[in-house]
């Protein structure tokens, strides 16, 4: 499974049934590819950067969807024709967060194996010093 | 990326502190060693979303703040540039300003 987060700007007069309609529409098109929408969150109204067409200001949704891969393509085919959404980008993040979490981990288990320095610290290397003497007692 | 022209030897090894090798212009203002705020920070992963910290290396300009003042390092450098073009390309960050 991937995880792709999809951020989009919807025009600030669009009403409220045109943005339940999009958000529907990417809830089915995710569903019926066999994925899920973990998240789906209003960020709320910001101001653009940038002025887009006539909007200087935009509400962003983030979708976070959890899936395969295919229905992306279509979720973005949708946006792109959805009148009152501005601009999208979707992301694709489980790579990257699983780096990083491998990097994390890989940094604490140095931190770990690090033997201890004088007093402090002593608490982390503990166990791995325990089991170093061990090993020097076989040799 | 082209590799960096090696270091000219330093100036004035033995001749001890405050000593010869004097340059026109302005003595270079020596400052503590930058270290990468995002590996000190223990951060790997740079959200695009997260525009209080991105913008903190996006001067006035708009442009992207080099690794020669930030001092992030070039793996975090990569992966904050891809953020904020990211966070251009959804409105968060301007392409420019003037």
């Amino acid at each position: 499974m991937r995880t792709y987060e999809v951020l989009f700007i919807v025009a600030p007069n669009a009403p409220e049934a045109d943005v339940d309609r999009v958000t529907d529409q990417l809830r089915q098109t995710v569903a019926d590819a066999g994925g899920t929408v973990t998240k789906l969150d209003k960020l709320g109204r910001r101001r653009l950067a940038y002025n887009i067409g006539k909007f200087r200001e935009g509400d962003y949704i983030l979708a976070v969807i959890e899936s395969n891969g295919r229905e992306v393509a279509e979720v973005e085919r949708r946006l792109r024709v959805a009148d009152v959404v501005l601009r999208y980008i979707s992301v694709r993040v489980d790579e990257d967060v699983k780096r990083a979490d491998k990097l994390k981990a890989a940094r604490q288990a140095a931190v770990a194996a690090r033997p201890p320095r004088r007093s402090h610290g002593q608490s982390h290397g503990h166990q791995q010093m325990a089991s170093d003497m061990e090993a020097e007692a076989e040799e | 990326m082209s590799a960096r022209p090696p270091r000219p030897p330093r100036e004035g090894g033995d001749r001890g502190p405050g000593g010869g090798g004097e340059r026109r212009g302005r003595p270079p203002i020596r400052r503590g060693r930058k270290v990468c705020h995002f590996c000190s920070a223990k951060l790997y992963y740079i959200d695009f979303k997260d525009v209080k910290l991105l913008q903190q290396f996006v001067p006035e300009r708009g442009k992207i703040l080099p690794r020669r003042i930030s001092g992030t390092c070039a793996l975090h450098q990569r992966k904050l540039m891809e953020a904020i073009k990211r966070a251009r390309n959804i409105a968060l960050l301007p392409y420019a300003t003037d």
